[in-house]
């Protein structure tokens, strides 16, 4: 099975469970955003358009499931991949800190634009302080199981050591 | 490409918000809630105990006083068998959902929870039932103890209740004194903010507030809502900073009454605007 498509089902088994699973796993009313954890584990792997794509399409998949706008999630997510992509350039590769640190720091960034643009376009009851305290705890929840995500997502996109790859290549530039 | 992916995201919000593609935007939320609806209701079956002592960890702070009163539940229950247990309660929930003394003789659809919303900034369950059934939106949703929320979307076999404690749910109520005011839920919060009740009103811990029932309500008038647990006064303020905590505990329940109550308000499906109570 070719790479994106072992991706495309994680991505879609990863927002099932966010949906049917993680609202029983809530900590302090909050859960995590397993999808933006995907997003931001591609995006560290592959670069940052692969990392909007796939955050795109985690987005849009859950904003089904969601009261707020259509494609606010998948415009969130979209960003935070983009960003985490180009931000992970600069990151020591080998770092076992490097999963929960862009997993927390993904939840932070995906949580402020998905408050910050709902707001702007008309739910202002997302702009307070509440909202501050539930995009830390999520974000906190998404370190604890990026490792994992980043685990998944790695198995998804191996690739046999022969075929050569470059960086961004399969995602467009 | 991340131009390409946030045009195309901005156009679906807008379409979505100007209710433009409601037909499609609607038949995909729809399609996708009803293919899922399944996995829902299988996963939360299974989980359901799981999530029960989930809850229960993460919420250390609340959980030495809950010790002490369900240590007095256990000794109280020991005599029951432990298998009958879930039965009882089951039993139990829909006796008390029969037997509702508040809502007036309103006629009820009762309903079972599938699932809780995914969303963090959203608290909403998704029904068992829906149009087929005679579910509509604006249907006040209530349980045992009191008002739950309201029905914000419906499809033929399954309906969206938008809880108390969404952020958009506004619900007017009236305290024991009779003044009113209105009750907001807050994201990611168990707890309500009653607003615009004036300092010199007398609001005591404990006082339990009801809908107010105005002209045009949405709610019909003297359904429980919530209890005062807090009251805050500040010299100069023009309201009393109030907080309530909702009589029903969504978390904890499985089956839901939906009152054919009039449909007087036009409610929008996204259920974006405040609501009067």
């Amino acid at each position: 099975m070719i790479p994106q498509i072992r991706l495309g089902l994680l991505v879609v088994a990863l927002v099932v469970a966010q949906v049917a699973l993680f609202p029983h796993l809530r900590v302090d009313g909050v859960a995590p955003d397993l999808g933006l954890v995907t997003a931001v584990a591609v995006a560290y792997r592959e670069g940052p358009n692969a990392g909007a794509v796939v955050g795109f399409s985690g987005g849009l998949l859950l904003d089904l499931f969601l009261r707020t706008p259509l494609g606010l999630s998948a415009l969130s997510w979209a960003i935070t991949g983009y960003v985490i992509g180009v931000l992970q350039g600069g990151m020591l590769r080998t770092s076992r800190w490097a999963a929960p640190l862009l997993g927390g720091l993904g939840g932070l960034l995906g949580g402020a634009v998905f408050v910050l643009i709902g707001g702007i376009l008309g739910s202002e009851e997302l702009v307070s302080s509440n909202s501050i305290r539930v995009v830390v705890i999520a974000a906190v929840y998404d370190a604890v199981l990026a490792p994992l995500v980043f685990l998944l997502v790695g198995w998804a996109l191996h690739e046999p050591r022969t075929a050569s790859r470059i960086r961004g290549g399969r995602w467009g530039a | 490409m991340l131009v390409l992916l946030v045009l195309t995201a901005v156009t679906l919000i807008t379409l979505d918000q100007r209710g433009a593609g409601g037909g499609l935007i609607g038949s995909a939320r729809d399609s996708a809630r009803d293919a899922i609806a399944p996995v829902q209701s299988a996963v939360d079956d299974a989980f359901r105990p799981i999530g029960n002592w989930w809850g229960g960890v993460s919420n250390g702070a609340a959980l030495k006083s809950a010790n002490a009163r369900l240590r007095k539940q256990l000794a109280d229950a020991r005599s029951e068998a432990r298998s009958a247990q879930p039965a009882l309660r089951e039993n139990e929930e829909l006796k008390r959902l029969t037997q509702l003394s508040f809502t007036g003789g309103i006629p009820a659809v009762a309903t079972q929870i599938i699932s809780a919303s995914p969303g963090n900034f959203e608290a909403s369950v998704e029904l068992d039932k829906g149009t087929d059934d005679g579910i509509a939106v604006g249907q006040p949703v209530v349980a045992g103890d009191g008002l739950v929320g309201r029905i914000t979307s419906a499809s033929k076999r399954r309906s969206t209740v938008l809880l108390l404690t969404d952020p958009a749910s506004n619900v007017g109520v009236r305290l024991e004194t009779g003044d009113a005011g209105v009750a907001t839920g807050h994201a990611g919060s168990d707890l309500l903010t009653l607003d615009f009740v004036k300092p010199e009103v007398n609001v005591k811990k404990g006082q339990v507030v009801t809908t107010a029932g105005l002209q045009n309500a949405a709610f019909p008038a003297g359904l429980p809502v919530a209890r005062v647990v807090s009251v805050e006064k500040t010299p100069g303020d023009l309201t009393q900073r109030i907080t309530l905590r909702p009589l029903v505990s969504v978390g904890q329940l499985q089956f839901l009454d939906v009152l054919r109550w009039p449909q007087v308000l036009a409610v929008p499906p996204a259920a974006a605007a405040p609501q009067a109570g």
